[in-house]
């Protein structure tokens, strides 16, 4: 990794400024706190921030935003850092926006099933809220230290993706302040202070906050659905040695709809940790496996779900498919089905072996589209020597699939380091090609999503932001525009 | 004595491997139920990345190592300090970082010793006293025996093993000396030995410095010159006083010397025939061969405090050196056996009228007193206040007392009880053992 910093840009009255709204301590420019914010673990270039801050109320936020806004700062909202496409590294220096202290979990309804979240409270903290009222979320397979709001208006994935969809939507209602400073609410809770069950039925404001990585807005509380824990876990696994197959199986299963996560990773994925560099198959063994994850709340409704899932297999196994009931790697399948999981959330089995770095194409892929990118995917990685670890997942029914490569790499060495940044793009193109879209894209794929747009789109984009935020201060340049 | 102690640079390819993921900030169990509760003391307190956990120090390694960060910063140097080194996010790290954790961030305070700069003003004075007294609290050498007297005066004085043989050393350590407020620990250990009929004795005024808060700050000079004479007078105890066992009440102690001595190139051939043991495993060896046996009842309702000296600090990682079964350096797995986790809770438990009460973050997931790493000398306040937290922690448990088998955690608790005003008292396992030994 080559550190390669800009000039500094602290100026003494900002700094002194900023202390005066946070307090002394939670405002600094000192190098080594902005040195410890300038890199994460993907393969974007690490770049200082020129201050970082540590808000804990509303009104400091707002305080800090009209602050940059009227001098034109950057300001990187910032909770641990961990989303994987370097999307809290500063662009263009300005305040590092750390939130992570804004960790209050202010209501959790029992009976009408929601939280209302601050942004720092992570997923480790939030499960083990939950867990008292035998209620859950979709964890993802991240670090447990790693926050529920910014996965969520990220368009993140959980383990319940199968069933309720994305993480974005379980979004029931939104408090966020915008780069100048207003304090706005979009969904229930715009209406009536305390009301947090829905964005529904009122015009999907919510939309100006999901999926902008940070560059409309501070969300400042979040509401999200939340559900009751199915006491009976049954998980389904089988292998076989195509993606074609694979894709098969999990369409015939996913139109029933049983399962809380329906996924599929390729031998490369199923290992811990990742082979790195990349390392053939052994023979014989299978490409695929598959794990689905069910949960009910009696025996009988468990049954109900294998007798589907049977027939299933049968009627893959009658088409000729390679399709085969087999064991899941013990401790692959624990760190997907107990989550947050340790075990990958300390990218235990992403990048242990190569050191450091891991980056991916995260896509949202038509699944009818799996195998062709998939197959694209393997040559792209192969020749760049890379292991081909990919993940497939069928949300939400079969209505779209997430198609994922997550690819470790050694930091320490640059020209690995560019190599799989190469690698990475060159899948990301094909898979755009195909219709594929990435979530939490770093700029490189920001790039790329920009030269395919619709002309309309990206005016349309660009408008939204200009409205928000007319000096661009928020998180300014992750968009590509 | 030649040492083993390596350098930030022999270190490089374990920081490297960081990920920056995080999970070292947590403390972290599936259960179910869940835990997640903070972990590091440092970044509770002072928040920044940077502070927090192993991610931070990877990250102030790095900065060094490129030349970003400089220890002319006195800034940077202090963030450096600002750690218990309790072990913590190293308890939860799984990459091939892991085993090399507290090392990194002893090795960064020993470049900056070397670099003249630290440790912090305070704890030179520590080192000074060190290098004066053989102490780290500037305490004359008599007074190292003041907490035998009772002892002699009803007439049971404790042997001088520099003059009579007998098989046990009580290592009674510095703190225990010392530190008025924590001298009940060598007090009640040696009354129980007493009244165990143990034949045992003490260094007294010739005890040195086991040399642990020298490592701790970055000082490897002066924890080498400590900790080979007391290699050297290990060696010469077994030979000329029959020692065949080491006894410590400390924590700090029995990790410097089951993990730091064995740097020392020659450490089996120095201690070979001679068993290094702390008290609590020792009674508990005692109490499952019968040996002991509790004869009054304390009828009180405890929760116990892991000290990270005695638990994580004192894990064995399994590392694939020559790269045969993974790859070279690869962390393979970690064995907890050593980690005095379940003797002390069931010495505890065996004693009449005992309750115990368990806190959400205890064994290799314990919060730190909070004044390990050189940080009770260097950043009193801030240690107080760290140990407030644990403290308020014990509290929520509904126990009124804390038990645990530090004299450091003695000290710092009872110091961050009486900070917030709370009831409870920190006592040591020794204490209730000797309580309940009756007599
Ligand atoms: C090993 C590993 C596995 C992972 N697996 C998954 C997975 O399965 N599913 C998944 O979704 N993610 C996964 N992630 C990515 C990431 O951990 C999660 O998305 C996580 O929840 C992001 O939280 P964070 O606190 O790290 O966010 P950050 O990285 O701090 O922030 C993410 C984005 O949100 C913006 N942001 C942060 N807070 C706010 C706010 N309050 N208002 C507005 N914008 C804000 C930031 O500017 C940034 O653009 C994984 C990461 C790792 C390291
Ligand atoms: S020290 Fe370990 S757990 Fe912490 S950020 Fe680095 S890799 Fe992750
Ligand atoms: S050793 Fe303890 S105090 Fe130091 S960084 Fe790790 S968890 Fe924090």
């Amino acid at each position: 990794m080559h550190y390669m910093f800009d000039e500094e840009h602290v100026d003494q009255g900002v700094l002194k400024e900023l202390r005066s709204i946070v307090g002394e301590k939670n405002a600094t420019a000192a190098k080594h706190v902005r040195f410890a914010y300038s890199y994460d673990m993907s393969f974007v270039q690490p770049k200082m921030p020129d201050y970082v801050v540590m808000a804990q109320t509303v009104e400091e936020i707002q305080g800090i935003l009209r602050l940059a806004n009227k001098e034109k700062i950057p300001v990187i909202p910032f909770t641990a850092g961990t989303n994987i496409g370097g999307l809290c590294i500063p662009e263009r220096g300005g305040i590092l926006l750390d939130l992570k202290r804004m960790n209050k979990i202010i209501d959790i309804d029992t009976e009408s099933h929601y939280a209302v979240i601050e942004p720092g409270v992570s997923h480790g903290q939030l499960a083990e809220a939950l867990y008292k009222h035998k209620l859950r979320f979709g964890w993802p397979v991240g670090p447990p230290s790693a926050s529920v709001a910014s996965c969520a208006i990220s368009h993140g994935i959980g383990g319940l993706n199968a069933r309720y969809g994305l993480n974005s939507q379980e979004i029931t209602s939104m408090e966020v302040v915008l780069p100048t400073g207003e304090l706005v609410r979009v969904g229930s809770c715009a209406i009536q202070e305390n009301a947090w069950h829905s964005v529904l039925p009122m015009p999907q404001l919510d939309g100006l906050f999901k999926g902008w990585l940070g560059s409309t807005g501070v969300v400042t509380k979040l509401g999200i659905g939340v559900h009751p824990i199915p006491p009976v876990l049954k998980v389904f696994t089988v292998s076989c040695s195509t993606v074609e197959d694979m894709y098969s199986y999990m369409l015939n299963l996913s139109n029933y709809e049983i399962c809380d996560d329906l996924t599929a990773v390729s031998w490369w994925l199923a290992q811990v940790p990742i082979p790195y560099p990349y390392r053939p198959k052994p023979d014989g063994a299978p490409e695929w496996f598959s794990f689905a994850n069910t949960n009910s709340f009696t025996e009988k409704e468990k049954e109900a779900r294998v007798e589907i899932w049977e027939t299933v297999v049968e009627e893959e196994t009658k088409k000729g498919t390679s399709i085969k009931v087999t064991q899941y790697p013990e401790e692959a399948l624990r760190a997907r089905t107990q989550l947050p999981s340790q075990i990958v959330g300390s990218t235990k089995n992403y990048c242990k072996m190569a050191g450091a770095g891991i980056s991916w194409p995260g896509t949202f892929t038509p699944a009818k589209k799996w195998a062709p990118v998939y197959n694209r995917w393997k040559e792209i990685l192969i020749n760049a020597n890379l292991s081909p670890s990919v993940r497939m997942s069928m949300y939400r029914g079969v209505h779209y699939g997430m198609l994922r490569a997550m690819i470790p790499f050694n930091k320490q060495n640059p020209d690995d380091v560019e190599n799989a940044r190469r690698a990475i793009v060159d899948c990301l193109k094909a898979d755009l090609d195909e219709g594929g879209l990435p979530y939490k894209p770093p700029v490189d794929f920001a790039e790329q999503i920009n030269q395919r747009a619709h002309p309309g789109y990206l005016m349309l984009l660009k408008r939204v932001k200009s409205m928000l935020d007319p000096n661009d201060i928020m998180n300014p340049g992750k968009l590509g525009i | 004595m030649k040492w083993n102690i390596p350098s930030l640079k022999d270190l490089e390819r374990y920081y490297w491997r960081c990920t920056a993921c995080g999970t070292c900030r947590t403390a972290y169990n599936y259960g179910p139920p869940p835990v997640a509760k903070p972990i590091c003391p440092a970044g509770t307190e002072f928040g920044f990345e940077g502070f927090y956990s192993s991610k931070g120090k990877a990250a102030f390694a790095r900065g060094l190592a490129a030349g970003v960060l400089t220890f002319d910063d006195p800034e940077f140097l202090e963030a450096v300090y600002k750690c218990t080194v309790c072990a913590g996010c190293q308890h939860q790290c799984q990459v091939d970082f892991k085993p090399y954790i507290p090392e990194v961030i002893e090795a960064m305070r020993r470049e900056a010793v070397n670099a003249g700069a630290g440790p912090m003003p305070l704890q030179k004075n520590l080192i000074q006293s060190m290098k004066n007294y053989n102490n780290p609290y500037q305490g004359p050498r008599r007074v190292r025996t003041d907490w035998t007297r009772p002892f002699k005066k009803a007439k049971k004085p404790i042997k001088d093993i520099n003059k009579e043989h007998a098989p046990i050393l009580f290592y009674v350590g510095c703190t225990g000396a010392f530190n008025t407020a924590a001298r009940a620990v060598p007090t009640a250990t040696a009354s129980i030995f007493q009244k165990l009929g143990l034949d045992f004795g003490i260094l007294g005024e010739n005890e040195v410095c086991c040399g642990s808060t020298a490592m701790r700050v970055g000082d490897a000079e002066e924890f080498k010159r400590v900790a080979s004479a007391n290699l050297e007078t290990f060696k010469k105890l077994h030979e000329e006083r029959g020692v065949n066992r080491i006894i410590t009440s400390c924590a700090g102690c029995y990790r410097a010397i089951k993990k730091d001595y064995v740097l020392a190139t020659d450490y089996n051939e120095m201690m070979e025939g001679i068993e290094v043991i702390h008290t609590a495993a020792f009674i508990h060896r005692l109490l499952k061969d019968k040996e002991l046996a509790f004869s009054k009842e304390l009828p009180w309702r405890i929760t116990y405090h892991d000290p990270c000296h005695t638990g994580r600090h004192l894990n064995t990682f399994i590392v694939d050196k020559d790269g045969s079964q993974l790859w070279e350096g690869a962390y393979v797995d970690m064995d907890e056996s050593d980690c005095l986790y379940d003797e002390p809770r069931e010495v505890l438990q065996a004693i009449p009228g005992v309750e115990l009460v368990e806190m959400e973050r205890i064994r290799g997931n314990s919060y730190c007193c909070g004044g390990g790493g050189g940080v009770m000398t260097g950043f009193g306040e801030w240690a107080k206040k760290n140990a407030s937290l644990r403290i308020q922690e014990g509290m929520e448990t509904g126990a009124d007392k804390m038990v645990s088998i530090c004299p450091f955690c003695h000290y710092n608790l009872n110091e961050g009880a009486k900070s917030i005003g709370s009831d409870i008292r920190l006592v040591d396992l020794v204490e209730m053992v000797d309580q309940a030994l009756g007599g």
